[in-house]
């Protein structure tokens, strides 16, 4: 079955091994991924920065790229939220382009959402080792409504065991353009997660989103903490 | 008492309350606790959502009738026995209220908690036409003596912690140094009780006012409440319009709502529903009761895409976990009202020129969301604001740049893939240039992004 | 939900929000509760309106006559609502508000066919013409806005107990 694969351009750029591994992932569950060439950026960053026009662009854009009927996997669910939530109110006012964004929001799947609820990979008895704990991040938890799929993957690790964090779902500070516009609030947000992490005494932290995870790997490297800090695609991608 | 609007310096307030370590641990504490005892309060509450939903949709019919209710409550509210006014803006609030108390010679005025009147900058205006008011409210007394203003709506002196507040009284009231919460709370009830009992006046605010009966709500737990509004002869009250309610049989839903969202408490020691003055046959009660209807711009708020903020109940759900407000608290939003509610009220009261670092001063997590008692959409009109910031030209002309751009390579994959290679090529000179808030945080572009690994 | 229940369930909820509590089932009982939380020599206040008071106000010698030089006020009140544990104090019939307000100790007498079940219930009885002051009083006064530490005792009573009757 044919997949469209959205890398989101921060894993595009700054973490492609992410992608890679999200690519394993859905090759192992009978997925064929393609990768749209033309892709770019689902927009988000101008449209939580009140650029309406700008993140229009880019939406159109994607719509364009992503056409089809073939669902859509992505390593992130603030990218996912962004797709499904937001797009039908960026087209309000553009009757076609309406319908394409709703069908749109319809087939696109954040990763841990399609390898539970279609891939069924917590049943697959993925491989795993040491100790792992869970960020959940504010869109993926508050917007699209995941909060059980990364944690059912995770507990289904053969051979690592799952750390629970407290307070998981408080948000780390990353915010997109928040970590610009108020470093010092983004920071001392980032030390209160990387705090929480530590506490827990996991050696790896990980989560849905590229973003949260780069500011907490930021965070632990002003703190000299060793704890690994890996994107949930490549951990289950190491244990197949 | 200088009662300047500093929202502009959000980012330097913010700056130098996360430098203030009592503060940060006030601030945490008052979080962690809050966060703790709603969910325990609201565990055993039957259909939660249900209640939430019905609370919504009465303060959503409030505001899509708003000039009738508020006509409504006018006219019954003076069938009781109350005097009605509307004050436009802030200046008019102050002035109709200090008239009526020089009119009456009142010198000394007792006063329960309101927001309001800190919107209007009540006290100032009182104090310089010679009359001493005095908060009442415990933690509101504190920072009055202190000369602060409040940091939290529901617990104003949060950010003071118990040995500054045992130096205070020992200071200002002449009375041995005590560090115990309790002993400070009985000071401050025998220096009070004086004042209530010989109070010319008393003002308050409101939490609610119901149309049909004409009545005042007020949610208290110290009982400051109940004496400023029945133990001197003349109780002023000043609330916002969109406080309303359609009927006084509407107000269970929000006893079940508002004191859980705010302390964690099933219900507030007192709820006092005031309707007129004192009735034939009555024993007690004020005698003159004076209702002051603050607009100062809701009408036109009521008529924008903003007007959902007019929902609040004021509970500082929101506030307790919203992750910016929690790390700086109060002071730094540099007005009245604070955290997620806070930001966008400020900034549709005061206008975007006054408060528009305000609408940058969230991650949008969308916790505030979650816990909001009425659902106000809180993260979507953070959005629109900042929509509106960027349309009213008040972003920062680099970022305006930034985005032009992004929104060209966003449409254009050859565009994006060549502001990726330049990225990766110029990132040292970038983290050099200054960028270390951001680029310093971020790891350097990959050699080989995705679209050069993938077939 | 039946009369029992109703008063089980407001006598659980007083209790909780630290209101002392009592049930008694005529005005002998009434009496000797009253004894148990009152010293009897104490300066009370007691409008003696009611049959109830009037019962009250026999107990105690040293009467109060303004309730701002008592120590304790005793009064029968209109009526309390289980769902929340509240008594409910009224100024219509020339009630004085502020005597269960202003004494350090407030023991409010209840009748038990005048316990509401709900919040609801209570203000769909009132509505249609409140009196100038209704107050819904839950346990003593409290605080909690030093350091989040609640201290009992603030403007309002610092003790309620409440006999149901």
């Amino acid at each position: 079955m044919q997949v469209l694969l959205f890398g989101t351009c921060l894993v595009d750029t700054f973490f492609p091994e992410a992608g890679e591994a999200t690519v394993r992932l859905l090759r192992r569950f009978g997925a064929e991924p393609i990768f749209p060439k033309g892709q770019t950026c689902c927009g988000q960053p101008a449209f939580n920065a009140g650029y309406e026009a700008q993140s229009r662009a880019a939406a159109e854009h994607f719509l364009w790229e992503f056409d089809g009927d073939a669902p859509i996997v992505t390593p992130s669910g603030s990218c996912a939220a962004m797709v499904k939530h937001h797009y039908p109110w960026l087209f309000r006012d553009d009757p076609k382009r309406l319908a394409k964004a709703k069908r749109t929001g319809e087939r696109i799947y954040e990763l841990t959402q399609y390898l539970v609820h279609v891939a069924k990979a917590h049943e697959a008895g993925l491989r795993g080792k040491g100790t792992v704990t869970y960020h959940a991040s504010c869109h993926l938890t508050r917007s699209l409504g995941v909060r059980e799929e990364p944690m059912t993957l995770l507990s289904s690790l053969q051979g690592a065991t799952f750390l629970p964090m407290p307070d998981a779902a408080r948000c780390c500070g990353f915010g997109g353009t928040f970590m610009a516009k108020l470093p010092e609030i983004s920071c001392a947000l980032a030390d209160e997660k990387a705090a929480s992490i530590e506490a827990t005494g996991a050696d790896t932290v990980t989560g849905c989103d590229s973003g949260c995870l780069m500011n907490i790997a930021d965070a632990m490297r002003r703190r000299g903490t060793k704890i690994r800090v890996a994107h949930i695609a490549q951990l289950l991608a190491e244990g197949l | 008492m200088n009662h300047e609007q500093t929202s502009l310096a959000f980012r330097e307030n913010s700056v130098r309350a996360l430098e203030d370590s009592a503060l940060r641990a006030a601030m945490k504490q008052a979080a962690d606790t809050f966060g703790t005892k709603r969910a325990d309060a609201f565990a055993p509450v039957a259909d939660l959502e249900a209640l939430r939903d019905r609370a919504s949709a009465i303060r959503e019919e409030v505001l899509a009738s708003l000039p009738m209710y508020v006509d409504r409550f006018t006219a019954a509210a003076t069938r009781a026995g109350a005097v009605v006014h509307r004050a436009n803006d802030a200046a008019a609030a102050r002035e109709i209220i200090r008239k009526i108390l020089a009119d009456r010679g009142a010198r000394l005025i007792v006063k329960g908690k309101s927001m309001v009147s800190e919107e209007v900058d009540l006290n100032s205006h009182l104090e310089a036409a010679g009359m001493e008011v005095v908060e009442t409210d415990l933690g509101e007394y504190i920072i009055q003596m202190e000369g602060e203003t409040p940091s939290h709506i529901i617990v104003p002196a949060i950010h003071k912690n118990r040995q500054q507040v045992g130096r205070l009284f020992a200071d200002r009231l002449g009375v041995p140094y005590s560090d115990d919460p309790q002993v400070l709370t009985k000071i401050a009830r025998k220096a009070l009780r004086e004042k209530f009992l010989s109070a010319d006046a008393g003002i308050s605010g409101a939490n609610f006012a119901s149309a049909d009966t004409g009545s005042l709500v007020l949610f208290t737990n110290e009982g400051n409440g109940r004496m400023v509004t029945t133990v001197p002869p003349l109780h002023v009250a000043i609330l916002s319009i969109e406080k309303m309610l359609p009927t006084l049989t509407d107000l269970p839903a929000f006893i079940r709502l508002l004191p859980r969202s705010a302390t964690g408490q099933p219900i507030t020691s007192y709820v006092s529903v005031v309707t007129g003055t004192r009735k034939a046959g009555d024993a007690t009660g004020a005698k003159e009761l004076h209702i002051v209807l603050l607009d100062n711009g809701r009408t036109e708020i009521n008529a924008g895409e903003s007007r959902d903020i007019l929902k609040c109940i004021r509970c500082g759900a929101c506030m307790n976990v919203c992750p910016v407000y929690r790390t700086v608290g109060g002071h730094a939003y540099g007005w009245t009202y604070p955290g997620p509610m806070g930001m966008i009220l400020t900034t549709l009261l005061t206008g975007m020129a006054k408060s528009h670092p305000l609408v940058d001063a969230s991650t949008v997590c969308g916790a505030c969301v979650e816990v909001c008692p009425v659902r106000v959409p809180l993260v979507d009109l953070i959005l629109e604001l900042r929509r509106r910031k960027v349309r009213e030209g008040f972003s920062d002309p680099k970022e305006k740049r930034g985005m032009a751009l992004f929104g060209k390579a966003a449409a254009k994959p050859a565009l994006f893939a060549l502001g990726q290679r330049l990225a990766g090529a110029f990132w040292p000179l970038v983290r050099a240039l200054g960028g270390k808030d951001v680029a310093g945080r971020m790891p350097a572009p990959a050699k080989t992004p995705l679209r050069r690994r993938l077939p | 939900m039946s009369g029992a229940d109703r008063e089980r369930l407001f006598l659980e909820n007083a209790a909780i929000a630290a209101a002392g509590t009592h049930s008694v089932s005529d005005t002998g009982e009434l009496l000797a509760a009253l004894r148990r939380v009152v010293a009897t020599d104490s300066p009370v206040y007691c409008p003696g309106v009611t049959e109830l008071e009037k019962a009250a106000a026999a107990l105690f010698p040293v009467r109060a006559a303004d309730y701002a030089a008592a120590t304790v006020t005793v009064e029968e009140v209109f009526g309390a609502v289980a769902e929340t544990g509240t008594i409910v104090c009224v100024s219509a019939g020339g009630r004085a508000v502020q005597a269960g307000l202003l004494p350090a100790h407030h023991v409010a007498i209840v009748r038990r066919d005048r316990i509401f079940g709900t919040l609801d219930d209570l203000f769909a009885a009132v509505a249609g013409d409140p009196p100038t002051n209704l107050t819904l009083v839950t346990g003593p006064s409290r605080t909690a806005d030093i350091e989040l530490t609640l201290a009992i005792g603030v403007h309002g009573p610092e003790k309620l107990d409440i006999i149901v009757v």
